[in-house]
């Protein structure tokens, strides 16, 4: 436990040290400290178990509403020797008119206790003659001191006290609660060696200017103490999957393309050999853009080419006009084979990555707008166990280390497989990037002539299986307490 | 994904081998299809598009046995002769020109084999029927019928008790008041007549592509039946009708012809298609060095007939049922399968290509490197977004929405064409996080002049704390452009509603305003119910910084 003490510590330190037991506030008006200060010292000293604080109850006492009568009109016993005096009464009975039946009997005891009147019977009648009315009773003295409120304790005529508190609604009691501090052993041990300077909290530029830093000490502070939490500016998370990704395709040797996010359909379906009236084409499953049309979507040799494609392989009427749709691009392949029909290389490696759409229900397997990323490798030799090797190097540098394939199905290429890896925590194999060939329908008419091999899928499943959500509308929450607690190297 | 459900009994005995249930469930994926739900007795499949003949336990079962060696080769589909006939009268042409069909004799149904063809039947109509629009399918009680038929048409008046009901009804109250009437009835457009299938007697058989009459109902008592297939496109037709057909054969119907004539319908032919495959082509794409009897063998268990022609090409006859199979890349894909794709081993093919990130993407990298440099942190949201949050709660002008078609989805319905909004939408649902919050995000936002798309890239930033400022953000601002770009920029005061009067300007690179930066409104930050001042800017990137 560090025993390096802050100033305010040392202040209240000290002040114990001189009187024992106070309370907060007593603390605070004789360190001149405030009083949240005061608090905060407190609960550091005691967690450093330097002093210890004793809760306790303070009655007071002060005047009830008869009570302050009295204060006023004088109590009944003197009401009642004053009336004795000044009438010159002699019996009992001519006393009687100045007080209640009530209170009489009590003035009269009292007025004989306090030595004021002598009571004897004469004749058949009780008479009452002054004694030594002029000196203040107890109760007299004590009712002067409750004319503002005191506290029980500093009271030292108790009988009178009493003698009062008979008295209905005389005096009323109330208290508080009020913590008290002393310190502790350890704590006086340390404070009998404090000096009085604390030394410099804190060392200033000026200090540094006039020289005057060779004079001070610093104070030692509380190296061990809790500092408060600051956040880290940082790029989002799937935003660093996304580039981890870039810079495996990178390294792989595969170049960057980029391109638009709104695109014709033709070069979202057509140039895919995705029949004009299949049903992915359909807007429940597909963005359609309102009042937008693509003027120029490719060469007229591309289109001319494209749609034999389509009348030969489909057997139906192909119409421009549906190519002329703008989409929200649904995959990322409209980039590539935009890319590969303007260049025709006979050998490249190129990936793109990027926003795709799906007209879907948002739940926590789907999103609308998610990010895909897909590469390509053209090549004269290139095989379908090559796609698969790139593939699993692809899985084994972003971590995955379990990866099979299986059969599956995709419009655009044939053989198409996909890629299931193992996800530890889920303890079940997991389906993650889909691949294939470029089908000859697709590559044919836009006149790339060797293999393509295509692979790719949604980054946001990658960045699940890193983060462990089981919900992807996490990743785009942008909900501050996870983008500030989630490792930025999980 | 179409799904099937397959009853571990009935598919051992359809493949004709006690198989495990262990076994079935690792072979399954490895004939295409992926394993939904599995209980005791049964398990769900989804299939692909591609291959509706997998739309019932029969084909799946046909799949089965070829890729366990218990039946290899092309499985024959086998149409007697006969002389059922449908007259093709020519008032069909506008409507629905095309019929085909197909008789199915002497077998037995029981409830469970009902389900499948009716499941299979939904899944064709959907699928190659696009809906029904394309082609439909009618299967009936054939010993209800007098032959011949007649496929013609009737005026909407015309009666029959449809399917699933006691009562006559209209055509036009069928079209108004059923389901499948209101959902399908569009597919005949606002022609006055309407297709419909009459027997010998007149009676009624069935109002494609809409309902069949009760009358034909399928039920286990059913021994013979009668399948009718319209359509708009006699391949289509055909592709269906095959499908219908090895499944029949399957579930143990003998098979016979129905001849159709009149407006140029013929009798569907379901040969298998030839065709020669190179073995060459097999090995160059698969990478692999098999022999040609091994593809021959792999071709078999994908249930393609194949023989070796000579030492170097393959003759291959394709059921016609599989309408998945286009050309020899096809085929490749059958030799994959037979041969096992857990038998392919990945290999890494040689590359002297020296990879590189994009340009751009590399620029953005850097900015958002000294947005973050700068105490920013990242924020990503979507590029479709909600009306709501882009422009009621920020106030925007909204003269040029950028809408898309019938979103499934409230809050993506319009493009953005600022990023701030989101940002501040961020800050929104982040209030009771500590502050103060600083944000930024890249990304792309739409504009749309005469008809014509555009994409940007932009940065927006903002600020929220309880001392923010505009020259706080403002310093931001030409940190970024100065460290990043050494671009000075300017400031000059402008007003936009979604910031506070006089304290908005819009920025300045050369003479080009680039963006606006400012003081959000007290009006709007309430809207978002922010209770914290906030600050920001955003500018426009694309033909600033590349």
């Amino acid at each position: 436990m560090s025993q390096v003490l802050h100033p305010i510590e040392h202040k209240i330190i000290r002040k114990l040290r001189d009187s024992a037991g106070l309370t907060y506030d007593e603390l605070a008006s004789g360190t001149k400290l405030a009083i949240d200060q005061v608090r905060r010292g407190l609960e550091w000293l005691k967690y450093k178990n330097l002093i210890e604080i004793k809760e306790s109850e303070i009655f007071f006492v002060s005047l009830g509403k008869n009570g302050k009568d009295a204060l006023e009109r004088g109590l009944p016993e003197r009401r009642l020797v004053n009336y004795v005096a000044q009438q010159k009464v002699r019996t009992l009975d001519e006393a009687r008119t100045i007080l209640p039946e009530s209170e009489l009997n009590a003035a009269i005891a009292n007025a004989r206790k306090n030595g004021w009147v002598e009571i004897k019977k004469e004749n058949g009648s009780t008479t009452i003659s002054l004694k030594d009315q002029t000196t203040n009773s107890a109760e007299e003295v004590l009712l002067s001191i409750l004319k503002s409120k005191v506290q029980v304790d500093e009271i030292k005529d108790k009988d009178a006290l009493e003698s009062l508190k008979k008295r209905p609604d005389f005096v009323v009691f109330d208290s508080i609660k009020s913590k008290r501090v002393n310190l502790t052993k350890q704590g006086l041990e340390i404070a009998t060696k404090l000096t009085e300077s604390v030394g410099e909290r804190k060392l200033t530029a000026e200090m540094l200017a006039s020289g005057k830093w060779k004079e001070v000490t610093l104070a030692p502070i509380d190296v061990e103490a809790a500092a408060s939490e600051i956040y880290v500016a940082r790029t989002h998370p799937l935003h660093d999957v996304i580039n981890e990704v870039r810079e495996i395709f990178a390294s792989l040797g595969f170049t960057e393309i980029v391109g638009n996010l709104a695109q014709s359909s033709f070069w979202n379906f057509d140039a895919l050999f995705t029949p004009q009236d299949h049903p992915a084409r359909e807007m429940q499953d597909t963005f359609y853009l309102e009042n937008i049309i693509a003027k120029n979507v490719a060469s007229l040799n591309q289109i001319k080419k494209v749609s034999e494609s389509h009348k030969r392989g489909w057997k139906y009427q192909w119409k421009l006009s549906e190519a002329q749709r703008m989409v929200l691009r649904t995959h990322t392949t409209c980039v590539t084979i935009r890319h590969l029909a303007e260049k025709k290389p006979d050998e490249a490696r190129v990936f793109s990555v990027g926003r795709v759409f799906r007209n879907e229900k948002v739940s926590y397997k789907h999103l609308v707008e998610f990010n895909q990323v897909e590469g390509v490798v053209v090549g004269k030799n290139v095989t379908l166990r090559d796609l698969m090797g790139l593939q699993t190097e692809f899985y084994h540098k972003i971590g995955l280390k379990k990866v099979k394939f299986w059969p599956t199905f995709f419009p655009y290429t044939e053989p198409s497989l996909q890629s299931m890896v193992y996800n530890e925590r889920l303890d079940k194999w997991v389906e993650l990037f889909g691949m294939g060939i470029f089908r000859p329908e697709v590559t044919k008419p836009l006149g790339i002539k060797n293999p393509v091999l295509a692979w790719g899928g949604g980054i946001e499943r990658i960045a699940m299986l890193k983060f462990n959500l089981d919900d992807v509308r996490e990743l785009y929450n942008n909900n501050l307490a996870w983008l500030r607690s989630v490792p930025k190297c999980p | 994904m179409p799904v099937v459900t397959l009853y571990f009994d009935r598919l051992q005995k359809l493949v004709g081998r006690k198989i495990s249930k262990e076994k079935i469930i690792s072979e399954l994926p490895f004939i295409g299809l992926d394993i939904e739900e599995q209980t005791d007795d049964h398990i769900s499949v989804e299939y692909s598009p591609n291959r509706p003949d997998y739309s019932t336990d029969y084909g799946i079962a046909l799949g089965l046995q070829g890729l366990l060696c218990i039946k290899k080769g092309m499985p024959e589909i086998k149409i007697k002769n006969a002389k059922y006939t449908i007259n093709v009268h020519p008032s069909v042409r506008r409507v629905r020109p095309l019929i085909t069909g197909l008789v199915a004799k002497n077998g037995t149904l029981d409830d469970e084999t009902i389900r499948q063809i009716i499941a299979m039947q939904e899944d064709l109509h959907n699928g190659i029927g696009r809906r029904r629009k394309k082609s439909s399918i009618g299967i009936h009680d054939l010993d209800k019928i007098s032959f011949p038929l007649t496929y013609g048409t009737v005026t909407k008046d015309h009666r029959f008790v449809p399917l699933e009901s006691s009562a006559e009804m209209s055509i036009s109250e069928i079209m108004e008041k059923t389901e499948v009437g209101t959902k399908y009835g569009h597919i005949l457009g606002d022609s006055k007549k309407v297709p419909i299938i009459l027997d010998s007697h007149g009676k009624t058989i069935s109002f494609p592509p809409i309902i069949n009459s009760a009358l034909t109902t399928i039920s286990k008592k059913s021994k013979n039946l009668l399948v009718e297939i319209t359509s708009t496109d006699k391949n289509t037709a055909d592709d269906s009708l095959a499908i219908i057909a090895s499944t029949l054969q399957n579930a143990g119907f003998e098979l016979f012809s129905v001849k159709v004539s009149g407006l140029g319908n013929t009798l569907s032919s379901l040969k298998p298609r030839t065709t020669i495959l190179q073995p060459d082509l097999v090995n160059r794409i698969l990478g692999l060095n098999l022999s040609v009897p091994t593809i021959v063998s792999s071709l078999k268990k994908s249930r393609i007939g194949a023989y070796a022609r000579g030492n170097s090409t393959i003759a291959c006859s394709i059921p016609r049922y599989r309408t998945d199979i286009f050309g020899p890349m096809d085929l490749v894909e059958e030799v994959a399968l037979g041969y096992g794709i857990e038998n392919l081993h990945p290999t890494m093919p040689h590359s002297s290509f020296a990879g590189e990130k994009n340009k751009i993407t590399t620029t953005l990298d850097s900015i958002s490197e000294l947005m973050v440099g700068l105490g920013y942190s990242e924020a990503m949201n979507f590029g479709l977004v909600s009306k709501e949050v882009q422009y009621d709660l920020t106030k925007k002008n909204q003269s040029k929405i950028i809408s898309v078609i019938d979103s499934k989805s409230q809050g993506h319905t319009i493009l953005r064409d600022s990023i701030m909004p989101g940002l501040i939408d961020t800050l929104s649902r982040n209030i009771h996080e500590p502050y103060p919050q600083k944000l930024f995000e890249i990304g792309v936002i739409f504009t749309k002049t005469n008809a014509e798309i555009r994409e940007e890239i932009h940065m927006a930033c903002v600020c929220a704390h309880n001392d923010v400022s505009y020259s706080e953000v403002k310093s931001v601002l030409q940190s970024v452009l100065k460290a990043g770009f050494e671009i000075n920029c300017e400031t000059r005061m402008s007003s936009n509603t979604m910031f506070s009067e006089g304290r908005m300007a819009d920025i300045l690179v050369g003479n080009k305003t680039m963006g606006f930066i400012g003081e959000i409104s007290p009006e709007v930050i309430d809207n978002f119910k922010i209770r914290m001042p906030v600050a920001g800017f955003e500018i426009k990137l694309t033909d600033l910084v590349f």
